[in-house]
């Protein structure tokens, strides 16, 4: 093996330009296939943070327009969500599947007022498993809970950009908790804050379901959200569906297999989609970098396509003193992959850098338009893909070497006879 | 007999098939020192191939310290020349990157002999053609003579059943020349190596003990040269 490197170094001392010409090739195609790697995983990353951010598996259920006429009823009619939605959801037929409900109802356009400033808000009214499902970033304070709900407390939730403008900047998230606003002429106290990123612009304001529904005489939820457990598979995931879509589609009399009378947005199959589209994104990553690699292979094939006709009376002299075809062919494939694997460690490890530089310039939120926005989230490379990069390198470094050693192992040992 | 060729033949066909060698009959005994003389398109190139496994012949059998050389796999072939004969070239054929004792451990890393003992033995052989002080010298800060004699120490190191010279003295002066051949005499004298040396100098040939003359294609004269006076321009200079 020591043998095999001496002739190998040997070699590569008598050509070091251009063995490093074209290693940079290499080290380049590594270094790209690991910076986008990266940056997938850092795409990944944010991708899944935020949908894990609830851990729960949920469903919301959105009312929509019938999309075909049922029971002598025309199609395009709207349907309402109301109690009896309700009650069916938190029924017995689905008590095996569905968990826990959390109806939401919604209001627009309500004015918050302190101390004759106001702002302009959506009312939410939600109850205290809506945080679960879609966590908000307090800042301070607690969101709606259980007390709130039971009691109808006027207790309100505010997102960060409505407190700085109700108190004129005066007063922090903190300092905000346990004041009192306006809304409609009653007076809610500030139980939390949180802080909206960019898609959610200026945000929302929360208030108990309950309390909603007894001040604004509001029966009926606009949209249901629910929590469930026990469906596996993306199939029991859909069957599931349309079993209680035709359930409540025929509560409103609408055909029992119309998808466009209620929408359900499934958080489990959501991700899986999304995975699965994350998949396709990293295997289209891995596509553009290993061609990038490829012509650093391509250099290294013809350098050592170069090398074996420089060495052709060196193989024929060997050949003749007892070199097998295989020794010659081991030593240009041996060497073929040295240069490889050598450039292609230095590539990676460029790579590594560049992904810690990418992690520490662009891996936390960046502020976009004064919101804060996160587009990548720890943008960096395993272990594994480490590994499958070296499986990448050895493969390629073999594939660059096989036709030149091919071409070395077929020299003629009479080549060492003719005088040059 | 140590070689023997019966009734060989070779035809090279590049477009128009070339008859060179036309049955050749030869035997070898082991200790002789034997030159093959001829001129140039004789065949004596293409019969040094096949002599050194080099090169397959069509027709006939080459018989090599009773083993038949004929239709050997590549492998094979390495292996027999490795073992059984020691090349010396006309353009010494050292390995320009590598030193002297590289050159000459070469053949012995091709058996998988272990690096420190064959370094020991190249050093030996080195030391035995007094050029131990030159050992860890690259072809290119050597002379022509010395260059030559490392070959010849490469030649030598496997123990082979014969050395074969392919024109041993085509790239040195005279002087030289005769030192080598004078070394080659003594190596066949002294140790029983079977010497077989390919030329077209009369001279050069005189200094074997026995001379195989070829001429297109088909063995002609073997002369005896025990006396080493078969050359008109004398007995002790190599005319050049």
């Amino acid at each position: 093996m020591r043998d095999l490197f001496v002739e190998i170094w040997e070699s590569i001392r008598r050509n070091k330009l251009r063995t490093c010409l074209t290693g940079f090739a290499v080290a380049w195609g590594i270094f790209m296939l690991i910076i986008l790697l990266g940056a997938g995983n850092g795409l990944k990353n944010n991708v899944r943070s935020s949908i894990s951010d609830a851990q729960l598996n949920y469903m919301t259920v959105y009312p929509g327009f019938t999309s075909k006429p049922y029971e002598g009823l025309k199609q395009g009619r709207y349907i309402e969500l109301d109690a009896k939605d309700l009650e069916l959801t938190k029924g017995k037929q689905f008590a095996s599947t569905i968990d826990e409900v959390a109806p939401v109802v919604h209001t627009s356009g309500v004015s918050l007022v302190h101390d004759r400033r106001h702002v302009s808000t959506d009312l939410m009214g939600v109850t205290s498993l809506y945080n679960q499902i879609r966590p908000q970033k307090l800042v301070a304070g607690r969101f709606i809970n259980a007390n709130d709900e039971a009691q109808k407390r006027k207790s309100i939730v505010l997102s960060l950009s409505h407190v700085e403008r109700l108190f004129d900047g005066k007063v922090d998230a903190k300092g905000a908790i346990g004041r009192k606003v306006i809304l409609d002429g009653l007076a809610y106290t500030i139980v939390g804050v949180y802080k909206t990123d960019m898609s959610m612009m200026t945000g929302d304001s929360y208030i108990a379901y309950s309390t909603l529904e007894s001040i604004y005489a509001k029966g009926k939820p606009d949209l249901l959200s629910f929590t469930f457990h026990g469906l596996e598979s993306e199939q029991a995931n859909e069957q599931f569906e349309d079993r209680y879509r035709a359930v409540i589609n025929r509560h409103h009399r609408a055909a029992p297999d119309d998808r466009r009378a209620l929408w359900i947005s499934n958080s489990f199959t959501r991700s899986l989609q999304m995975d699965k589209g994350m998949n396709i994104i990293t295997v289209a990553l891995w596509i553009v970098g290993l061609f990038t690699l490829l012509s650093g292979i391509v250099g290294v094939s013809n350098i050592m396509l170069i090398t074996v006709k420089e060495r052709t009376h060196e193989f024929g002299i060997r050949k003749a003193i007892g070199a097998s075809p295989w020794s010659v062919v081991k030593l240009i494939i041996a060497e073929s992959v040295s240069i490889t694997a050598f450039f292609g460690y230095i590539g990676m490890l460029m790579g590594m850098l560049g992904c810690e530089y990418l992690k520490v310039k662009l891996g936390g939120p960046m502020e976009v338009m004064g919101e804060s926005f996160t587009a990548f989230k720890d943008p960096t490379v395993g272990l594994d893909v480490a590994i499958e990069a070296t499986l990448v390198l050895i493969i390629a470094g073999t594939l660059a070497g096989l036709v030149p050693a091919i071409k070395a192992g077929r020299v003629r040992p009479i080549e060492a006879l003719r005088a040059d | 007999m140590l070689l023997e060729l019966k009734d060989v033949n070779k035809t090279y066909d590049n477009g128009q098939p070339l008859h060179v060698l036309k049955g050749i009959d030869l035997s070898i005994d082991k200790g002789e020192f034997v030159s093959i003389m001829g001129a140039s398109g004789s065949g004596k190139s293409t019969l040094l191939n096949i002599l050194g496994i080099l090169d397959d012949y069509d027709t006939g059998e080459y018989w090599l310290d009773g083993k038949l050389i004929k239709g050997l796999s590549e492998r094979q072939a390495a292996d027999y020349r490795n073992r059984m004969i020691g090349f010396i070239f006309q353009s010494f054929n050292l390995i320009s990157f590598k030193t002297a004792v590289e050159n000459v451990e070469l053949p012995l890393f091709y058996q998988g002999v272990s690096r420190s003992k064959r370094h020991a033995m190249a050093m030996e052989y080195l030391d035995r053609l007094g050029l131990a002080d030159w050992a860890s010298h690259y072809p290119n800060e050597m002379s022509g003579g010395q260059k030559q004699r490392v070959a010849i120490a490469r030649a030598l190191i496997t123990h082979p059943q014969i050395i074969l010279a392919d024109e041993p003295t085509g790239a040195l002066d005279s002087k030289t020349s005769v030192e080598v051949m004078e070394l080659l005499g003594r190596l066949n004298r002294e140790e029983g190596v079977t010497i077989i040396v390919v030329t077209h100098e009369s001279g050069v040939a005189n200094c074997t003990d026995k001379i195989v003359h070829i001429k297109d294609g088909i063995i002609g004269e073997i002369e005896m040269n025990d006396l080493h006076n078969a050359s008109a321009f004398g007995t002790t200079t190599i005319m050049k």
